[in-house]
């Protein structure tokens, strides 16, 4: 009787195991098979852009030399930039480049090491007549499963002969009302550091802690032939930038969308240029062959405060025709306010073919702490001859053409073309500035 | 100034009200009506941010990170 009911609660034992195994196994299948719903890749596939730019610029405020003397300036730039999804949600982008230049200002840091007799119309050959700067920027972003919020994280490192800066920071957006609009606030922190580099001919007189030596008496000096600098280097090597920024985008019609934005920035420490010349007129002037000596170099204030806002209205005026519009109203409490307005008026071609013919005017006020050569006193607390920083104003003209193939026929490896882009632009200031800059992109995906 | 931002906020909240479904968007989504800088344009952005003393509120540096101003 007892064997009997053991085997019977045996029994039972089996079919309540058989049955929870079941329920329990059923509950797991139902659980893997509930319906998903369908999400698109926030980047569909990997995408590698080769970007490059040809930049060439002339003048003859160069601020190495106290604001007179060549700013020729050359500079090569290729940049890989890569974006990889690492599943639905999330993207993973590197962009890494270099800047290849020469620039004649810079070699005038040191004058009296070229062949010819030293002046600031004439670039010389030395060390700092060239440099290479590389930086690395990598991204990190996240959407929600409804693609209305997007989280992004950046950090960066750049580097250069006389400086190094290491970036952080952050951003949040938010879309709603069916992604009619659009609210974004992001944050950058920039701490840099700076290897103090001064002209050469004051580094004899520094009487700070980093005084290098230069034997000025092999030189004759004319004009005044007792040239004695009251110079001392800088304290500070540090420069940090915090910038807090957001913006507000909104769809205005089935054919028109616009964008407000707004960056403040706080900067603090060193925000002068080192190795960038001034001449006090109440000095008597020293020269060494045809170069003339410097009496300091920029000092500018340790604290600088800029809030810039910005506008942009794009309107689709028909299928070959889009109206890009951009303003932007800058303002610092280094005396500078500055207007910007730009358009653009992308031209659709047909094949795949878009020309972007543009036009930008730029305008500033002179900052409080600029005067031009030998104009400064030497009573004043705060002077730079940087004309960047001088009243101006600047008109750009460009070109760009675009061709885009969406079904990526041309092939590189395992990478499809999807775009390339070419883009002139001519820069000319109201001084004796100006610039030209010729751009390239290659965007391609993996297939 | 004050009042050209001020009317274009009017202008983009008296807009907001008004919705464009994604069905409607075929014009918004064309590749130039975007509210950026296209990539190639960022070594412009670059210089300029070097060479003039206003930066930011255009998507490229605000200062810092680059040796400029």
């Amino acid at each position: 009787m007892n064997q009997n009911k053991a085997a019977l609660m045996k029994n039972y034992s089996f079919i309540l195991l058989f049955i929870f195994l079941s329920g329990t196994g059923y509950a797991q299948e139902e659980q893997q098979e509930a319906p998903q719903p369908y999400k698109k890749k926030v980047l569909e596939k990997m995408e590698i852009e080769f970007l490059s730019s040809y930049y060439l610029q002339e003048g003859e405020n160069a601020a190495v030399s106290g604001g007179i003397g060549d700013e020729h300036l050359t500079d090569l730039t290729p940049t890989f930039v890569v974006s990889v999804p690492l599943n639905q949600d999330d993207v993973l982008s590197v962009d890494a480049g270099i800047s290849a230049y020469t620039s004649a200002s810079s070699s005038n840091i040191n004058p009296f090491d070229g062949k010819n007799p030293a002046n600031p119309f004439q670039a010389s050959s030395g060390a700092s007549s060239a440099d290479l700067w590389a930086g690395i920027n990598t991204s990190y972003s996240h959407s929600s499963d409804d693609r209305n919020n997007i989280w992004t994280g950046k950090l960066s490192a750049a580097t250069e002969y006389d400086y190094f800066s290491l970036g952080f920071g952050g951003s949040y957006t938010r879309l709603f009302n069916e992604k009619n609009t659009e609210i974004s606030i992001n944050t950058t922190i920039f701490l840099d550091s700076w290897k103090l580099i001064y002209p050469i001919e004051l580094r004899n007189f520094n009487s700070g802690e980093d005084r290098e030596d230069f034997d000025i008496s092999k030189y004759t000096i004319t004009g005044n032939p007792n040239y004695n600098p009251q110079f001392k280097g800088f304290n500070d090597k540090k420069r940090n930038s915090y910038a807090l920024g957001g913006s507000f985008s909104q769809i205005l019609s089935k054919k028109f969308q616009g964008l407000l934005s707004v960056d403040v920035v706080r900067q603090e420490g060193l925000l002068s240029m080192p190795f960038q010349r001034v001449y006090f007129q109440d000095i008597a002037d020293s020269f060494i062959e045809e170069f003339h000596l410097a009496d300091d170099v920029e000092r500018l204030p340790e604290t600088r405060n800029k809030l810039a806002l910005g506008a942009n209205l794009n309107y689709y005026l028909n299928e070959f025709l889009v109206l890009r519009t951009h303003y932007r109203y800058y303002t610092d409490n280094w005396g500078i306010d500055s207007h910007t307005a730009k358009i653009e008026l992308p031209v659709k071609l047909g094949h795949g073919f878009t020309v972007y013919p543009s036009y930008r005017y730029y305008t500033q006020t002179r900052s409080d702490y600029f005067a031009g050569y030998n104009k400064h006193l030497s009573t004043e607390k705060y002077y730079t001859s940087d004309y960047d920083l001088s009243e101006f104003n600047a008109n750009q003209y460009g070109i760009g053409v675009n061709y885009t193939d969406i079904f990526t026929k041309f092939h590189l490896w395992h990478f499809g073309m999807k775009s390339i882009d070419l883009e002139y632009n001519r820069y000319d200031r109201n001084t004796s500035f100006n610039a030209n800059i010729l751009s390239a992109g290659f965007k391609f995906i993996l297939d | 100034m004050k009042k050209i931002i001020g009317l274009a906020c009017i202008v983009f909240t008296l807009q907001s009200c008004s919705v464009v479904k994604e069905y409607e968007k075929i014009a918004l989504s064309d590749p130039d009506m975007v509210l950026a800088p296209r990539s190639v344009e960022r070594f412009k952005t670059s210089f300029h941010a070097y060479r003039e003393s206003a930066s930011g509120a255009v998507g490229g540096k605000t200062g810092g990170g680059c040796g400029c101003n």
